[in-house]
Order: structure tokens, then C-alpha cells, then sequence
């Protein structure tokens, strides 16, 4: 067991370069890593504050719910629970953000973290804000819905997130006028390719000739396995797996995995090398390998076409 | 007195006005192009620089361009004043007063590269020495009867002696003064220091659009023929083709169609067309301006990532772009419009023309050049710098050389030296 969090830092310093090259051993790795800092700091809440008044699923959203965590990433988590004890739960929150931090998981810009009032609350209530989301269907609300729905539990009771899900897809099917809306949210893709088949990197400021491989390359993949896993009640969490689930039905998806996998390697490989999460989405376009070069360019193209392939499903089902 | 003398007269003096304008067009595209905090200094340099030009052209630049002497230089008519003399055709005081405006054009060009940083100081001792030495020279050589108008260069209303001879001036200044604090990082990259309205920039660029009428149309000295028609003719089309191929390159090698790359565009086609307009067919018109478009990109590239801070592009603008349009003439000059010199390359002159004018190009730009550093880097080292301080610096000349804000709303003074 381990008693502080600078511990569990060490150990992800001693062990993440050995399972560094494979992005689900990767994961699994942050999963440890994450789980033991959750039990620390709900020991110490406990210790604080008395034992935890009720059942809470502690759950993860963004890479870490999609199980595809690159070497560094940023937190995004949340809390749910029984009952009337959002203070508790914050305190619990706020306990475990700053924990993650010193293990080496940067706070989320965004304010997606279990100490965030809009991110800890009970099931009831966070069931409702959901289904608010989609009933107001506001550009912002509409991002928090994505960011929500990209979960998994890590710790604690499974079935709050099902139960909240569960009722996000019956609200869908009766309202599938928001998928239009949904696809709407995620329709700009950053351009990562030019007409003459050139690498856009970026042309200003410190990050000049870096190309921005999440938001070029990586989210159209992302955006449209959730749009298909919402249109087909899919609860699982990851890109792969959700594709697995498309498989049978819409074989084309399918096709784009090794495409995907390709891409979450390459990440990694230059990724191991940055020491912090800052800049780690970025790419010299300079360093890159030939090869690299035109895999990245590949899989960019290839994001855009199943980006398409999920719109033209869309229209098939008659959603779109 | 004759209709068409009148008449001549009268477009010049339109003219005249016309390009006095472009002045406006430089102020609000250097203000829109540089930040808040030295938006009332360029505007206002602008003006009296306009002044200081105006004094040594008549006490001695008119007379070194046009006066009698030899191949290299004039040495008549100083302090301009007989009335009763002639020149191209014209009342020798709307002749003055058009080549006048000429001369306030290459120096305001000259001094895109002191923007943001170089002393008050340094702008009125470099206009006087500019006005002096090295402008009346460039123009005396091909329009004062020197040698390269022997050699038959064509330049019919100023790429070389007024675009490229102020863009050398600017990029003497740029290397000396070095680049703007907080342009460069230590890696090398760069940083944009973006200019503080586009809108301003934009509409500075239009006024010199319609300026530029007199520019090159005006340069006919006259309305024979209503020839000046077909050089507007040839400038408007090369300016809307100098937009568009900047902007389909930007954004075809970017992603991103950036507007001051546009913007530079139109110039850059009419700085193109400014040589060639009375030389070419209008289809060439269009060719020169795209290419110039398409050149300003990468030349505004070139000099970005070899750490020469040029604010206002003032190098890609009038300098490559200036090199490219008097080079066009060389290719693309037909035998029926070639009253001087030779038809181009593309019309069976074979490379004549083109030796001429890159005669004229490399000549002309080196003496602009050699001059202009020797001169700044003499008052570099008696003035104790050409540039201002670093806090002076970051505090914005607007307060630090003149002592209130173009937009004093905006930004509040600096608290008191004394005060650590």
C-alpha cells in the first residue's frame, strides 16, 4: 500500500517506460496508478472527515475514459453518489485532483474534475443535468454532453454511469432531432493537410512547425465513434471498442482500426520523449520520420473519411 | 494656351493629389499593422517626414534628379523656383510637385523598416540624408537622363526608383536596428506581433489602391491618347490579381487564408505593375500580379525565418516584389508599347531587355543599400543607437517621443522611473 502520493509518483516514474510501447498496457498502468491514488486520498477524506456516507462511483471521461491515455495527460473526472452529500464528495474531489496532480496528471484546463460542483453530484441530480443538456441543446451544453458521455467507472458503483446513460439513449430516441445537433458540435476538424498533400503544422508563435496531432488527427476518430455509439446505445467507453461493437453492422467502420491504432502508436512513441503533459499533443513536423510523415498524413485523411462514413450512416438511419 | 497643354497639366496636378493620398493609405496601413502604443507615432512620423522631404526636394533633390550634369548625378536648379521653366511637357511647378510626391513616397517606404523601435531622431536626420544622397541618385540614373536610362531601362512609374530603392533603405535599417523585443525566441522561432486593427490596414491598403491611379497612370505626363487609361487598366488588373494569388497561397500552404498576407497581395501586385503597366498587354497585367502575390508569401516567410523583423513587410512589399515587377518588363514588354528600350524575352527581344533590368535591379538596389547602411551605421554609432531604449521600447514610442497616446483611453502612462 502506498501512503503518500510523491510514492506513487515514483513508481509511475520507475515502471511507465516499460509499458510505454503498448497503448493498452499503457493504460492499464494509468488505471493502477489512478486507482491507488483515489483509495490515498479517500483514506484521507475519511480520516478527515469521517467514513463516506454513501455508495459513489468515482469515473473518468476525455482519454482516460476512452482508455486511450497517452504517455502524459491531463485529469477529467467525476463523482457521483447517493443521497445529499455533495460537500463530502467535494472535498473527496478536490482531494483526488490534487492528488493526480502530484502523481503527474495535469489539472484539466477545462475544469472537468471531481472538485468541481458540475462534475460531483448526486445520481439523481446528475441524471437530470444530463437530460438538461440535451434538452437545451446550447453549443457549450452540448460539449459537456460529449465530454459526460466518453466515461467509465474506475472506482465504486458501475451502476450509477449505466443508469445515467441508460436514460440518455431513451431521451435520444425519442428526440433524434439532436443527433444533427451533436454532429454540429464536432464538425470542425482542425485542418492537418493541404491541397498539395502538405502537413499543416502551426505558423505562429512557440509552437511554430508543430502540427497539432489531437485536434487534427486524432478527434475526428473520436467524434465519430461517439456519434455511432450514441445513435446505436453502445455504453463502452473506448474508440476500439467501439468500433468492435460497429463491426457487424457497419463493416466500413471497422476498416478504419488499424488506421486508428496506427495513429495512437505513433503518439506514444514521440510522446515518451516530452517530460510534461504541456505541448504533448504537439508534433515537430521537423522531427518526424519519412515514414511517420506519411502515416500522419494517412491517418488524417482517414479521420475525415470516417468522419463522413459516420454522417452518411446518420442520413441511412434516417437521424441526419 | 493649347487644350491638351491645359489639359496635361491638370491630370498631373489630379495626379499629383492622388498620390500625396497614398500617404493616408501608408498611415492607417503602418498604424493597423503595428500595436496600440505606437499608433500615434507612425501616423504622425508620417506627416512630418512628408514635411522634412518636402524642404530637401526643393532645396536640392529636384535639382540633383533633373538638373544639368552628368551620367551619375545633376547639379542644377536648386531651391526650385522659376516659374517660367518647362519640364516633360509640363509647368515646371506641376512637374516638381508630381516628382515631389514620388520622393515622400520612397522615403515613407524607407521607414517601414524603423517601425516600433528606432528614435524620433533617427527618422528626421535618415530623411534629410535619404532625400539628399541616395534617392535623387537611383532617379537621376534612370529618369534624370543617367546612365541605366541610356542603357534603356524600363521603369515607367517607379519598381526601382521608388519601390526598391525604399525597401533597400529598409532593410539597411531593419538589420541594424535589429529585431522588435519579443519577436524571436531564444530557439529561433518566431513570434507574431500582430498589428492592432486589420480593418485599419485594409482600408490603408484600398486608399493606396486608388492612390496608386496617380502613381502609374499619372506617370504618363499627359492624356495623349488617353493612354493613361490603358496603364489604370493594367494596374487594377494587377492589383486584384496580386489579392488573389496571395491569399490562394497563403491558404493553400497554410490552411488558413491570413488577411495582412491578402493585403500585401494587392500591394504587392501593384508595386509589380508598377514598372511594366505602359509596357505590357493587360493579360500580362494579370500574370505579373498573381506572381507578385504569390512572391509576397514567401518572400514575408524569407525574412520572418531568417530573423529580419520587417513590421510592415516593407521588404516583401516593395523590395522582392519591386525586383519582380521591374524583371517583368524583361519578359513580358511588347514591341508596339517598348517606346524605350527593347521588347521582353516572351516577344522575340531575347534576353536584352532582361539584362537591362537586372542591370538596373542589382545596381540601383546595391547603391540604395550600401548607402543607406553606411549612412545609418555612422549615425548608429555617433547618436549613441538608433533605437530607442528597451523600457522606452515597451513602454511604446507613442509616450516615450511624443508624450501622449494615439489612444490614450486605451493605455495608461507608465508609473514613474523613480519608483522601483
Amino acid at each position: 500500500m502506498f501512503t503518500t502520493y510523491e510514492e506513487i509518483r515514483a513508481w509511475r516514474e520507475d515502471t511507465i517506460r516499460s509499458v510505454a510501447e503498448d497503448p493498452l498496457q499503457l493504460n492499464a498502468f494509468h488505471d493502477q496508478l489512478i486507482y491507488q491514488t483515489v483509495q490515498l486520498a479517500k483514506g484521507k477524506v475519511e480520516r478527515e472527515q469521517g467514513e463516506v456516507p454513501a455508495p459513489f462511483a468515482f469515473f473518468l471521461m476525455g482519454s482516460a475514459g476512452r482508455y486511450e491515455q497517452s504517455f502524459w495527460s491531463d485529469q477529467d473526472h467525476g463523482l457521483l453518489f447517493e443521497g445529499d452529500h455533495q460537500a463530502y464528495f467535494l472535498k473527496m474531489g478536490e482531494e483526488i485532483s490534487d492528488g493526480l496532480a502530484v502523481v503527474g496528471y495535469a489539472y484539466c484546463e477545462g475544469n472537468v474534475m471531481a472538485s468541481n460542483p458540475l462534475w460531483c453530484q448526486s445520481v439523481d441530480s446528475f441524471s437530470n443535468q444530463v437530460e438538461r443538456w440535451l434538452m437545451e441543446p446550447e453549443w457549450s451544453s452540448l460539449r459537456n454532453f460529449s465530454i459526460f458521455f466518453d466515461s467509465r467507472v474506475l472506482v465504486g458503483e458501475k451502476q450509477f454511469l449505466v443508469h445515467v446513460k441508460e436514460k440518455v439513449f431513451s431521451y435520444l430516441n425519442e428526440n433524434t432531432g439532436l443527433y444533427a445537433r451533436l454532429v454540429d458540435n464536432v464538425q470542425m476538424i482542425k485542418k492537418g493537410v493541404g491541397i498539395f498533400g502538405q502537413l499543416l503544422p502551426e505558423q505562429k508563435g512557440e509552437h511554430e512547425g508543430d502540427i497539432n496531432i489531437k485536434q487534427t488527427a486524432y478527434f475526428p476518430y473520436v467524434n465519430a465513434l461517439r456519434m455511432l455509439a450514441l445513435l446505436r446505445g453502445v455504453d463502452d467507453s473506448s474508440t476500439l471498442s467501439r468500433m468492435a461493437a460497429m463491426k457487424e453492422r457497419y463493416p466500413t467502420v471497422g476498416s478504419f482500426e488499424k488506421d486508428f491504432l496506427g495513429l495512437l502508436e505513433l503518439r506514444l512513441r514521440y510522446q515518451v520523449q516530452s517530460d510534461s503533459y504541456e505541448g504533448v499533443h504537439l508534433l515537430p513536423v521537423k522531427q518526424l520520420s519519412k515514414g511517420d510523415k506519411q502515416q500522419l498524413k494517412e491517418a488524417i485523411k482517414q479521420g475525415h473519411k470516417l468522419f463522413s462514413t459516420m454522417k452518411s450512416i446518420m442520413k441511412k438511419e434516417g437521424v441526419l | 494656351m493649347e487644350a491638351t497643354f491645359l489639359m496635361n497639366n491638370l491630370w498631373i496636378v489630379v495626379c499629383t493629389i492622388l498620390v500625396l493620398l497614398m500617404q493616408g493609405g501608408f498611415i492607417l496601413l503602418e498604424a493597423g499593422s503595428t500595436r496600440m502604443k505606437n499608433a500615434g507615432h507612425i501616423a504622425g512620423k508620417t506627416v512630418f517626414t512628408i514635411g522634412i522631404v518636402s524642404m530637401v526636394f526643393w532645396a536640392v533633390g529636384y535639382g540633383l534628379i533633373y538638373g544639368e550634369g552628368n551620367a551619375i548625378i545633376g547639379f542644377s536648379n536648386f531651391f526650385y523656383g522659376d516659374a517660367t521653366t518647362m519640364g516633360e511637357g509640363l509647368a515646371g511647378s506641376v512637374d516638381f510637385l508630381f516628382q515631389l510626391a514620388f520622393a515622400a513616397i520612397a522615403m515613407t517606404i524607407a521607414f517601414g523598416g524603423f517601425a516600433e523601435r528606432a528614435k524620433l531622431i533617427a527618422y528626421v536626420i535618415f530623411a534629410i540624408l535619404f532625400s539628399i544622397l541616395i534617392y535623387p541618385v537611383v532617379a537621376h540614373w534612370i529618369w534624370g537622363g543617367g546612365w541605366l536610362a541610356d542603357h534603356g531601362k524600363q521603369d515607367f512609374a517607379g519598381s526601382t526608383v521608388v519601390h526598391l530603392t525604399g525597401a533597400a533603405a529598409a532593410l539597411a535599417a531593419t538589420m541594424i536596428l535589429k529585431p522588435r523585443i519579443g519577436k524571436y525566441n531564444k530557439d529561433g522561432s518566431s513570434n507574431e506581433i500582430a498589428g492592432h486593427n486589420q480593418v485599419f490596414t485594409a482600408l490603408g491598403v484600398l486608399i493606396l489602391w486608388v492612390g496608386w491611379f496617380g502613381f502609374n497612370a499619372g506617370s504618363t505626363f499627359g492624356v495623349a491618347d488617353a493612354f493613361f487609361g490603358y496603364v489604370a487598366l493594367n494596374t487594377q488588373l494587377a492589383a486584384g490579381a496580386g489579392a488573389i494569388g496571395a491569399m490562394l497561397m497563403v491558404w493553400a500552404v497554410t490552411g488558413k487564408a491570413d488577411v495582412p498576407t491578402t493585403l500585401n497581395g494587392a500591394l504587392a501586385g501593384l508595386v509589380a505593375i508598377t514598372a511594366s503597366c505602359a509596357f505590357v498587354e493587360p493579360w500580362a497585367a494579370v500574370i505579373i500580379g498573381l506572381i507578385g502575390g504569390a512572391f509576397v508569401f514567401f518572400s514575408m516567410r524569407f525574412f520572418d525565418k531568417r530573423r529580419i523583423d520587417d513590421p510592415i513587410f516593407a521588404l516583401s512589399v516593395h523590395g522582392t516584389v519591386g525586383i519582380w515587377g521591374t524583371l517583368s518588363n524583361g519578359l513580358f514588354a511588347t514591341p508596339e508599347l517598348a517606346t524605350v528600350g527593347r521588347p521582353g524575352l516572351f516577344y522575340g527581344g531575347g534576353f536584352e531587355q532582361l539584362g537591362v533590368q537586372i542591370l538596373g535591379v542589382v545596381s540601383c538596389g546595391l547603391y540604395a543599400f550600401i548607402v543607406s547602411y553606411i549612412i545609418l551605421k555612422v549615425m548608429d554609432k555617433s547618436m549613441g543607437g538608433l533605437r530607442v531604449t528597451e523600457e522606452e521600447e515597451i513602454m511604446g514610442l507613442d509616450i516615450s517621443e511624443h508624450g501622449g497616446y494615439g489612444y490614450p483611453e486605451n493605455l495608461t502612462p507608465p508609473k514613474s522611473k523613480s519608483g522601483a
